[in-house]
């Protein structure tokens, strides 16, 4: 038994010990002045290059640490940046920004022209690598540039001194003051560029700052780290947080305990949690700029037939698969284009572009359409798989596609298998051809409707299914080009053209992807916008409990 | 002994060298870019970017350069975090799985051997129920199930240890019981099975006879020769350390290299992947050897076969 005891006492000592280390632990490092919001996010900080970011952690910590010629403010509002002044010559082609001179970098160098011209001839050089220079496409000669047929010196940018920038384009690019919000268009300075080398932007260190905050804390592939009120910034007097704290938890559960015990005062829910906390204090509903939609191969008959295009997208109860797969944590779809993305004379986009027969539940209506369209393919039934991803949420999403589908329209007439496969080869078949429906997601780089229509046109690699439509074309080239300059009318073109789409059923919208969020009710004034760069901390401050 | 060694060695580095090409291979084999972004890519601008990577280069050339590099220390640069060299994304976080492992494995052993033997010792009472009971259960409850309860009733209502973070000691507890509890129930079994059939044998009756206290008899007689079966049991540890690892970093928020390695894979982190399969392997491999070494001291029969091999 003597054993026994030993083990018995060591145990005891053991955990006493963890108690003693735990109680020892620092208590509380917020004094009651500070201003100190702590974020929790589902991922890690890749890198801080604007030439480089490609994932939402990044361009949300560069758009808080840098800042462009605008920063874009609540419904993406333009609101001034580095720029203090722009004009826009007639023809829409030439832009020249007049800088501030009392902006800095966080190395006590001020922020000029050339700090532009070098940051975007160096994204646009191919090897440099950058996965965002496509949004560079208009800009004078940037194409070129990118396929190596020019110079990166060549690029439709010049400083005219060290405060007057002049950007040349190739063609008119209506949404152009909403990309200069977008961190691949930032600043860079060149002598840390040049400095840092091949670390550039690879650790908090490794990088200057000209934006509201400073990084801090970031080792390259750490899961904490903050940023801390820049005293450099022009436009300190404005800015509340003292810190921000952000702690990547990978895991709902954990972050929503952590959010519990009141370590972390936003976190974003998983599913399940959404559907429990849903009306609680604090549960907020973020929606993104991403839509799911149906694509279907029309290289193969039965999918070139209007009828049972639309008799598929009549055959989706859109609120129940929300609710059923999505756990209620995003919404049905309108159209193409996400709703809340853009507004004309308080209109939302979707709003104006509504064709509600492209998206309504009508079995009824479905399998008419459906057996109509048979008979004009001269056929008796149609056989074809979904293609889509292998994660919880594909595979519940098949599901029911497969199973609303059989059930509207029998099993006798149509026969539905799913395809679940992994992200990146959902992908690459995709881009082959190589699906007969797929179920595709677009999340716009900006809040312009271009963003989502754009991908429809008949010759873009992202049309995968092929839909063809001349008077859509025409449509989309007008609103970029006798268009361009007149709200209106670019307004019309692309309300038009969605209004093509969806009547054509080019696509089936399904829903429009949202997060659900916990957010404390002290933390006040967050700007979040749903296209491009989520957030925007810059005036955001706490106040109460 | 010296032999056998530098044999083992050599089959070793075979053995990586084999893992390194075949994964190689397969992970080309994958669909898809490494690139991020390659959903709003066109093929044209996919085709530039793989131009800029090499990536466009026949596949065996790529091999040979990697394993080039590979042989000179270069484990290339990861495309998830941009210009991060894979070797320092590993040396980064290989840290804090690694104290996770030792310290899960170290728990479970340390705490399997109290368990099973007070179970043998006990045999055929309550105390030893017991002790099977519960040893089936946590054999049974895969260990991220448990993770969560612990963080939920532990960290969040009793608020005895910090919920997540890798912050100091504390934060390592609920962790190490949650990865330790699989390689406890086991090792905890293989104990009692091990010391019952030692208690049993004729020895131990003359130790008894010779009027030795029962404290002594386990400790001096028993327990050594009940210890040997379970170094068979490190390499099998070693495997569910490193895999249980994954989900136990995740669940806690462990800056750990597990579930880097899930991601690498999911995202064609071609340089990662190589880096992370290459590191576990050899992991494994040399704990394999170090097995073989340690039964080879603990038990002169193994050695002997192993020199006349």
């Amino acid at each position: 038994m003597k054993l026994a005891k030993l083990a018995k006492a060591s145990a005891v000592v053991a955990i006493s010990a963890v108690f003693l280390t735990a109680c020892g632990s620092k208590s509380s490092n917020s004094s009651a002045d500070k201003q100190v919001l702590n974020w929790s996010i589902n991922a890690e900080l890749p890198t801080m290059d604007p030439s480089k970011a490609t994932d939402t952690v990044s361009f949300n910590q560069l758009n808080n640490s840098m800042e462009g010629l605008y920063r874009l403010g609540k419904n993406s509002k333009i609101l001034p940046g580095i720029a203090k002044k722009t004009e826009v010559s007639d023809d829409g082609l030439t832009y020249t920004f007049t800088l501030r001179e009392n902006a800095k970098w966080s190395n006590g160098d001020k922020v000029t022209a050339k700090d532009f011209v070098y940051s975007w001839q160096r994204t646009v050089d191919p090897a440099t690598g950058s996965q965002y220079a496509y949004l560079f496409d208009g800009i004078a000669n940037a194409n070129d540039i990118m396929e190596g047929k020019k110079q990166p010196s060549e690029l439709g940018i010049k400083a005219d001194g060290d405060y007057k920038l002049v950007v040349t384009l190739d063609k008119q690019i209506p949404y152009f003051k909403l990309l200069m919000g977008f961190p691949v268009f930032f600043p860079q300075n060149e002598s840390a560029v040049k400095e840092y080398g091949s670390k550039y932007g690879t650790a908090s260190k490794y990088m200057v700052y000209n934006g509201p905050f400073k990084l801090s804390g970031w080792t390259g592939s750490n899961l904490s780290w903050s940023l801390v009120k820049n005293s450099s910034y022009w436009d300190k007097k404005n800015v509340k947080l003292d810190t921000i704290n952000f702690k990547v938890n990978k895991q709902d559960s954990t972050a929503y305990n952590l959010y519990q015990s009141g370590k972390i005062d936003a976190t974003v829910l998983g599913a399940e949690q959404a559907r429990n906390l849903k009306g609680q204090t604090g549960y907020t509903n973020r929606e993104q700029a991403s839509t799911f939609y149906l694509q279907l191969n029309q290289t193969k008959s039965e999918f070139q037939n209007l009828k049972i295009r639309q008799a598929i997208s009549k055959a989706i109860d859109r609120s129940q698969f929300v609710k059923q797969v999505l756990a209620g944590a995003s919404t049905p779809a309108k159209g193409f284009v996400s709703s809340g993305l853009a507004t004309y004379n308080g209109t939302d986009f979707t709003t104006a572009s509504y064709v509600k027969s492209a998206v309504n539940y009508d079995t009824k209506e479905a399998k008419k359409l459906f057996e109509e369209g048979l008979k004009e393919i001269g056929k008796d039934s149609i056989e074809f798989t979904i293609l889509s991803d292998d994660t919880d949420k594909g595979k519940k999403s098949t599901e029911f596609l497969q199973s609303a589908l059989t059930e509207a329209f029998g099993s006798d007439k149509i026969k539905v298998s799913a395809s679940n496969v992994p992200f990146k080869t959902r992908l690459s078949r995709t881009t082959e051809g190589n699906f007969d429906v797929v179920l595709s997601g677009w999340g716009a780089d900006f809040a312009d409707p271009i963003s989502f229509l754009d991908l429809m046109t008949s010759d873009n690699s992202q049309n995968a299914g092929k839909w063809k439509n001349e008077e859509y074309d025409k449509l989309i080239e007008a609103s970029k080009t006798t268009d361009a300059n007149d709200e209106a009318k670019r307004w019309n073109d692309l309300v038009e053209a969605e209004k093509i789409l969806m009547n054509d059923q080019g696509i089936i919208p399904v829903y429009q992807a949202s997060e659900a969020w916990m957010v404390k009710p002290s933390v006040k004034n967050i700007i979040f916008n749903s296209a491009g760069v989520n957030y925007n901390f810059k005036e955001t401050y706490i106040s109460g409990n | 002994m010296k032999k056998y060694l530098l044999k083992r060695v050599f089959y070793m580095a075979l053995t990586l060298f084999l893992v390194a090409t075949i994964t190689f291979f397969l992970m080309k084999l994958m669909p898809g870019t490494p690139y991020s972004n390659q959903e709003k890519m066109s093929p044209e601008q996919i085709a530039i970017m793989n131009q800029q990577y090499g990536l466009d280069k026949p596949i065996w050339m790529q091999y040979l350069l990697y394993m080039g590099g590979m042989l000179h220390g270069d484990l290339g640069t990861s495309f998830q975090f941009s210009n991060q060299p894979v070797s320092y994304l590993i040396s980064s976080r290989i840290g804090a799985s690694a104290q996770l492992g030792i310290q899960a494995m170290i728990f479970g052993i340390f705490f399997g051997i109290i368990f099973g033997s007070i179970a043998a010792i006990n045999r055929n009472t309550w105390v030893d129920t017991s002790v099977t009971v519960l040893s089936i259960i946590g054999k049974s409850v895969p260990n991220f199930v448990l993770a969560v309860l612990l963080q939920y009733y532990i960290a969040l209502k009793l608020g005895w240890f910090p919920i997540a973070d890798w912050d100091g000691f504390a934060y390592t507890i609920l962790p190490t019981i949650a990865l330790g509890v699989g390689p406890l129930a086991e090792t905890s079994r293989f104990m009692r099975t091990g010391m019952v059939d030692v208690l049993n044998s004729d020895y131990i009756e003359l130790a008894k006879a010779k009027g030795l206290s029962k404290f002594q008899i386990v400790y001096h007689h028993a327990l050594r020769n009940s210890l040997i079966p379970l170094v068979t049991l490190i390499g099998p540890y070693t495997v569910a350390l490193m895999t249980g690892s994954m989900v136990i970093e995740n669940i806690f928020s462990i800056p750990g290299i597990g579930e880097q390695f899930v991601k690498s894979i999911l995202t064609n982190d071609y340089p990662t992947i190589m880096g992370v399969t290459m590191l576990y392997s050899a992991g494994l491999v040399a704990v394999i050897l170090l097995t073989d070494i340690i039964y080879g001291i603990i038990d002169p029969r193994i050695r002997l076969a192993g020199n006349g091999d």
